[in-house]
């Protein structure tokens, strides 16, 4: 008798009978979701996921021997971490490269990271922020925020650290040129 | 840190006790890192003895990094102390039934535990009762400081942490907020023959807009029973933590006034009808003699909401949310001191809910 997954449409092939206390419960599944009930798999979400962004060459010419690209450090194929979900080792980041860039910035909007990093300090999309880089970062939003003072210190410090500010506090924007010193309290004021 | 051999020294505390803030609607709050260690390869991938090698590495690492935490092999364990360790929220699903060498370091008040050998090589977590935001994210992150002092991570500045699943990838982080929200689940009558929309159903499609889940309380593909609900974030690459989690607590500001305003609703609606569902579940669970944990805990649901609107007083909230934990089987059985079938657990279940809401008193 012909008989479809209790879970989808497919004819069901398993057949579970599972008596829990004193009451008797049979289901029938399809080898699909028999698997995907007693395994632990990586989301369904995910791999759909996963299987959208695939560029449409990917089973053609080109794409069999990307898919059989394996990493040096792990083993692992991209088809098989296509089908698993799961990485087999942080190398894997990089030696599918443009695929698993792809993937993140599917998955998170982004591919791109911003936080804190494990040897102190921040990383700012995807770069490291170095004393000149934050300091000049701070520098526009000092500028934005219309904090002249602080602005003015900030353009001193990107001095003393050898470079010339990218946005100065006394550019066209922002007001005339003012004297370091007590020039950028006036501004301030305004 | 102490060994555990086949028992645990000191089981961690039960730390649903305590009160928390917004309690009325927000059970508890976690964080958990996901982290890997520089030169070991993800767990669907060890080569022989290398599970072994990284369990033993790490349990030095967490030794060195907080020697408060405690530390107990899950093969070391007895079935019933893994399943125990599982309904603290301490341990996943996963690592429960997992063969690998694995691990899991926990704090004796039951708020932090870090797992060894999960889908990552860490994953530290910690909880608190109530929302809670800003404090776990200052603890975890203190934690996670600490052993980064001890081990290197995988880590590029590019996509930030390294981690097994690219769901994780970059913060690593999962803010992950339990919530009881009834009067939203409730179902209301059918008006002008149109089956009238639910409140979570509502909620459930704005948080997939924000970029935020909505599931059952353990975690991935549980189903949302007695009405509790976890919220958490998705995105972990691209957007700063600090941002994530004050994102997270916006959307919950509103879930928490949509269903505090739900409440009085139905309270305005239909009082005795909500009084009938509350102090019958109070005779229920104060009376019956063996009852399963989905029927308890569907009745420990109604108590809460009755204790939150004043329907039913002096049952103090902490003491139903302890119930939701010791009343599951795992408990049951390290309570009874063996394994226990079905039947038995279900009248044991029943009892400890008799004797417990006997003890408290009510109007």
């Amino acid at each position: 008798m012909f008989r479809s997954c209790d879970r989808c449409e497919k004819p069901a092939t398993v057949h579970l009978t599972e008596i829990k206390g004193g009451a008797k419960t049979e289901r029938h599944l399809c080898e699909d979701c028999a698997r995907s009930l007693h395994a632990p798999q990586p989301s369904q979400e995910l791999l759909k996921l996963m299987k959208s962004f695939e560029p449409a060459q990917s089973l053609a010419t080109s794409g069999a021997t990307e898919l059989a690209r394996a990493c040096p450090e792990c083993g692992m194929t991209y088809a098989e971490f296509r089908q698993q979900g799961r990485f087999g080792c942080a190398k894997d980041y990089e030696v599918f490269g443009e695929d698993i860039e792809k993937l993140l910035k599917k998955i998170h909007g982004s591919a791109r990271y911003t936080g804190k990093s494990p040897k102190g300090g921040t990383v700012e999309g995807g770069l490291r922020l170095d004393a000149l880089a934050r300091a000049r970062k701070r520098l526009v939003d000092a500028i934005e925020a219309e904090n002249y003072e602080e602005a003015a210190r900030l353009r001193d410090e990107i001095r003393r650290l050898g470079e010339t500010p990218l946005v100065s506090p006394s550019s066209p924007l922002t007001g005339p040129p003012t004297p370091p010193g007590g020039g950028a309290r006036g501004a301030s004021g305004s | 840190m102490t060994d555990a051999g086949h028992e645990l020294n000191r089981l961690p505390d039960l730390w649903l006790l305590k009160a928390g803030r917004e309690q009325d609607v927000v059970v508890s709050s976690r964080m958990r890192l996901a982290r890997n260690v520089d030169g070991f390869r993800f767990k669907s991938r060890f080569r022989a003895g290398e599970g072994e090698r990284l369990e033993a590495h790490l349990r030095g690492v967490l030794q060195a990094a907080d020697p408060s935490l405690q530390y107990a092999s899950m093969n070391d364990l007895t079935p019933t102390l893994r399943e125990l360790l599982f309904e603290r929220h301490l341990v996943s699903a996963e690592h429960v039934n997992d063969k690998h060498p694995r691990g899991v370091a926990y704090s004796s008040d039951g708020t932090t535990s870090v797992l060894v050998n999960e889908e990552d090589h860490l994953r530290i977590q910690v909880f608190a009762p109530g929302l809670e935001l800003s404090e776990l994210d200052r603890r975890v992150n203190a934690l996670d400081d600490a052993l980064a002092r001890f081990v290197a991570f995988s880590f590029s500045e590019r996509y930030g942490y390294l981690t097994s699943c690219p769901t994780n990838t970059g913060t690593g982080l999962r803010v992950s907020v339990m919530l009881h929200l009834p009067a939203l689940s409730f179902r209301g009558e059918p008006r002008a023959g149109q089956p009238v929309e639910q409140g979570i159903v509502k909620v459930h499609k704005a948080a997939q807009k924000l970029g935020l889940t909505v599931r059952g309380t353990h975690g991935e593909s549980s189903r949302a029973e007695g009405d509790f609900y976890q919220i958490s974030n998705q995105v972990t690459l691209g957007s700063a933590p600090e941002k994530s989690i004050a994102d997270l607590a916006s959307v919950l500001a509103h879930v928490i006034e949509y269903e505090r305003n739900s409440r009085s609703i139905l309270l305005k609606d239909d009082r005795t009808r909500l009084e009938d569902i509350v102090w019958r579940a109070w005779a229920i669970l104060g009376h019956a003699r063996r009852i399963s944990s989905r029927e308890a805990l569907a009745h420990l649901s109604a108590l809460r909401l009755g204790s939150c609107l004043g329907l039913i007083d002096g049952i103090p909230l902490p003491t139903l949310h302890a119930l939701m934990v010791t009343m599951r089987s795992g408990h049951l059985q390290h309570r009874a001191g063996r394994e226990l079938q079905p039947r038995e657990r279900d009248a044991l279940r029943a009892q400890l809910l008799r004797e417990t809401l006997a003890r408290t008193p009510r109007v």
